[in-house]
């Protein structure tokens, strides 16, 4: 199975919705650039929290230090160039 | 209206030790309770370490002196061990006993029995032992079986405000002393581990799998543990009338809210800060003659900071000895702040300073590093007691020798 | 609290499983339920807390937080000296969607947001937070008792300093955890009945109810003033009606009164035959003569459904009227309400009597 970078980042973007309830949150404007944090569309350290296990569950991928996330969880973009390069492989 | 309000008696039990005896000799021999679990069923009973008291329930049945199958749980027990010591230790009546107040607190009561039997208790149709716990997801419960338990009827209150809990129950008894509506109040918490605990402070990411190391550098997250502490407070006009010796006064106490963050301090400790100096005004106390400070030093990355920056505000050029013992007994939550004042106690008696273990690195952030080995004959006059929780609860207790 | 202290109810935010979040509105509209399960009557949360915050708050939080606001709102208040709550079972709803998570999942891969939001200060830390109210915060968990030790704590806070204000609130859910659990223990009626025939059923148990009341309370009379809160006791375990006959009327000495002086007394009965037996008993000897009305009905049973009758006996103060859903039949009403009493139980364990006066 092989999943382009903007496949994935659909899912992404999808699970994202679901998972931090964003239904009415997603400005117009959202692409896989805007920062998730912060200025952007203001995720807090929960949703940090949220995304390490959405990684683990969905990915296989494991953040031991919830400090590495402040990388990976810049934006969609960074979520999934993190994914694809570290994701185990069913 | 307002008079003065007294430590009389109080009662212990932690991974360090199941009285007030064996906590002192834990703690001066620097012995801990941090290990593998094994009487709490956890699949990170491995992985995850924590200060565990080593008896199973029927053992902490037998100590309580309550039969088996009663419906007593785990928190329960712990409590009414405590409470049953505190209440010898201040020489209370059957009659004072009636007549007092009982101020307990607990995060999550009886949980652990009910996860435990949550299948079968959420399934009317099955009957077994397992119905005794039937009302036991609730944190209330505990606190009127231990009022029932040692005869309590004038006051009951069970206070839940996370980790900084039992401190405000301290607080509140004191409050409703010093208003004449009560002579005397035991007030403390008490804490079991349980799978819910454990699992939803790992979620967190806060649990360090190693010893836990409070205001170090290359300190990684809190050691939970389990246990619970009493204490008596009595006020002036009781023990005019009694001339008991008290051992030590509560002379001030503070609580404040962070309104920072639902789970996380504020960087600059503001409502460390709040509550310290409530504390102190209350007293009357200038910073500068304070002598010791418990610290609430879980060994999160987050508090141990945010409280060092209140500490340091505060106390600018003199800040006192302080140490966190959560080492010795790990993050006892609801029990902490009862726990602490215990020690803080035991300290004064024993004129000690007990010292903050694994502490080797300086934080770069701060000025000040605690105590590291135990002081012996220091004369201690005033102590405070700090305990902080999520929700932004942040408490703080003065005191004094008398 | 004894003595020359008098206590304002200053605002009131209520939502319950009637339409009570209008305080324009006094039961004008009456929910029915046949499920012996009531559960709350909602505004548009988005009038009341930022969407940012509104995304992930649980049910009972949006409420919670919701009735906080109309509070404050009501009183005029940016932010209190001091917010204190009160629940019982806490955010149940909460705590089983991570125990439940925890035991299917076998302690892997949780994430940390019910944990968090079960936690039972979660709601007094949430207020404390929006308002950044840096004052006292506190969260009492004593079952039936919570919301009598919370008015007793700012009382106490409010004795020490008339001007201060402070926000008083319950919370309590209908959590189908509790729900299951208690059938055992005949918490609740086995048999479904109409709300409204509550108190024509002979059998054991109540219905579930739940709601989140706030009250601004304060040292200090204003034109806003919905009454004067006088007094609070409470009695644990009465070991006969007589113990509790004796309470009732020395709580009524100490605040230099007689039943004579009470208009109106809001009946905290359940509906339930056996644990009510107390409370009638007290009925039949001391209070019979009363006018009375009832809430239980409408608000179903909870640990701190003192808040309800809290929020009753201040409606009826402030507005001068008494809605005909909860007038018990055979009693003429006063012409005017300056005084009243509630007396409550919960399971026949906790007791407890408030005293409201009219502002005057």
């Amino acid at each position: 199975m092989s999943q382009t970078i903007e496949e994935l980042q659909l899912e992404l973007r999808q699970e994202l919705v679901k998972q931090l309830n964003l239904e009415d949150m997603i400005p117009a404007d959202f692409n896989e650039n805007t920062p998730l944090f912060g200025e952007g569309l203001g995720l807090d350290s929960i949703d940090s929290l949220e995304l390490v296990v959405l990684l683990d569950r969905n990915y296989g991928i494991k953040l031991k230090d919830p400090k590495e996330g402040r990388h990976v969880f810049q934006s969609i973009r960074t979520m999934a160039e993190y994914i694809q390069k570290n994701r185990v492989q069913a | 209206m307002s008079q003065r309000v007294f430590i009389t008696g109080f009662g212990i039990i932690t991974s360090i030790g199941k009285n007030t005896a064996e906590n002192v000799q834990s703690l001066l021999h620097r012995r801990c309770g941090f290990g593998e679990l094994n009487v709490l069923d956890t699949i990170h009973g491995k992985t995850l370490p924590a200060c565990e008291i080593k008896l199973f329930n029927a053992e902490l049945c037998a100590l309580a002196g309550v039969a088996e199958g009663k419906g007593y749980t785990r928190t329960a027990l712990l409590g009414l061990i405590a409470l049953q010591e505190a209440i010898q230790s201040a020489s209370l009546s059957p009659a004072e006993v009636q007549q007092a107040g009982l101020l307990s607190s607990t995060t999550t009561g009886g949980i652990r029995e009910f996860e435990r039997h949550f299948y079968e208790l959420m399934d009317p149709t099955q009957a077994g032992d397992f119905v005794q716990y039937t009302d036991t997801a609730n944190p209330g419960e505990h606190g009127e079986r231990l009022a029932d338990a040692v005869g309590i009827k004038k006051y009951i209150a069970t206070l839940s405000t996370a980790c900084s809990s039992s401190a405000n129950s301290i607080m509140q008894g004191a409050q409703l002393i010093k208003h004449g509506k009560l002579e005397r109040a035991i007030c403390g918490g008490t804490e079991a581990l349980s799978r819910f605990t454990i699992n939803g402070f790992n979620s967190l990411m806060i649990v360090d799998p190693q010893h836990c190391r409070p205001f170090d550098n290359t300190r990684k997250g809190l050691n939970l543990g389990e246990g619970a502490a009493f204490v008596v407070l009595e006020g002036e006009d009781a023990l005019a009338k009694s001339k008991k010796q008290p051992l030590a006064e509560l002379k001030g106490y503070g609580n404040a809210n962070d309104a920072f963050h639902q789970t996380a301090s504020s960087p600059e400790g503001t409502g460390a800060f709040n509550a310290m100096r409530l504390a102190l005004d209350m007293g009357g106390i200038a910073p500068a003659d304070v002598d010791y400070i418990n610290a609430h030093g879980t060994a999160t990355e987050n508090n141990d900071l945010s409280e060092g920056f209140g500490i340091q505000k505060l106390f600018g050029d003199t800040v006192p000895l302080f140490s966190s013992t959560k080492p010795y007994t790990g993050h006892t939550l609801a029990a902490a702040g009862s726990i602490e004042a215990v020690y803080c106690l035991l300290g004064l008696q024993h004129r000690v300073v007990w010292p903050n273990l694994n502490f080797n690195e300086q934080m770069p952030e701060l000025s000040v590093s605690p105590v590291r080995e135990l002081k012996q004959n220091v004369t201690l006059k005033q102590m405070l007691s700090n305990s902080f929780g999520f929700g932004g609860n942040t408490s703080s207790l003065l005191i004094a020798a008398v | 609290m004894t003595g020359n202290m008098q206590y304002y109810i200053q605002g009131i935010g209520m939502i319950s499983p009637q339409k009570t979040f209008d305080n324009q509105l006094f039961l004008d509209e009456i929910s029915t339920y046949d499920q012996n399960v009531l559960t709350s009557v909602v505004p548009d949360f988005k009038a009341y807390i930022n969407p940012i915050q509104l995304r992930r708050l649980s049910r009972m939080l949006r409420i919670g937080l919701a009735s906080a606001t109309i509070c404050l709102r009501d009183a005029g208040i940016d932010k209190p000296d001091g917010i204190i709550t009160a629940t019982g079972y806490g955010f149940l709803d909460e705590t089983e969607k991570f125990l439940r998570e925890m035991l299917e999942l076998k302690e892997k891969q949780l994430t940390p947001t019910h944990f968090m939001q079960g936690t039972y200060n979660a709601l007094a830390g949430l207020e404390a937070v929006t308002i950044k109210c840096m004052g006292y915060n506190n969260t009492y968990v004593s079952k039936g008792f919570a919301f009598e030790n919370a008015l007793q704590d700012a009382m106490m806070h409010i004795a020490e300093n008339e001007t201060a204000h402070f926000l008083v609130g319950s919370y309590d859910e209908a959590a189908s955890v509790q729900f299951i659990a208690s059938i055992r223990e005949h918490h609740y009626k086995t048999e479904k009945i109409s709300n409204l025939d509550l108190f024509n059923t002979p059998t054991l148990g109540t219905i579930q109810g739940e709601g989140s009341a706030f009250f601004d309370l304060t040292g200090v009379q204003t034109d806003n003033t919905w009454c004067v809160l006088k007094d609070s006791r409470m009695v644990y375990r009465p070991e006969t009606t007589d113990e509790l006959a004796v309470e009732l009327r020395q709580f009524l000495k100490e605040n230099d009164l007689t039943l004579e002086d009470v208009d109106v007394w809001i009946n905290g009965i359940t509906g339930d035959a056996t644990r009510d037996a107390r409370l009638k008993e007290l009925e039949t000897r001391e209070l019979k003569a009363l006018p009375q009305v009832r809430y239980k009905h409408l608000s179903g049973d909870y640990c701190t459904a003192t808040s309800f009758a809290l929020w009753l006996g201040a409606s009826m103060l402030k507005k001068q009227h008494i809605p005909d859903i909860v007038k018990v039949n055979g009693f003429e009403m006063p012409k005017e309400i300056r005084t009243v009493l509630s007396v409550n139980h919960y399971m026949d364990r906790n007791y407890s009597f408030q005293l409201l006066h009219r502002a005057v």
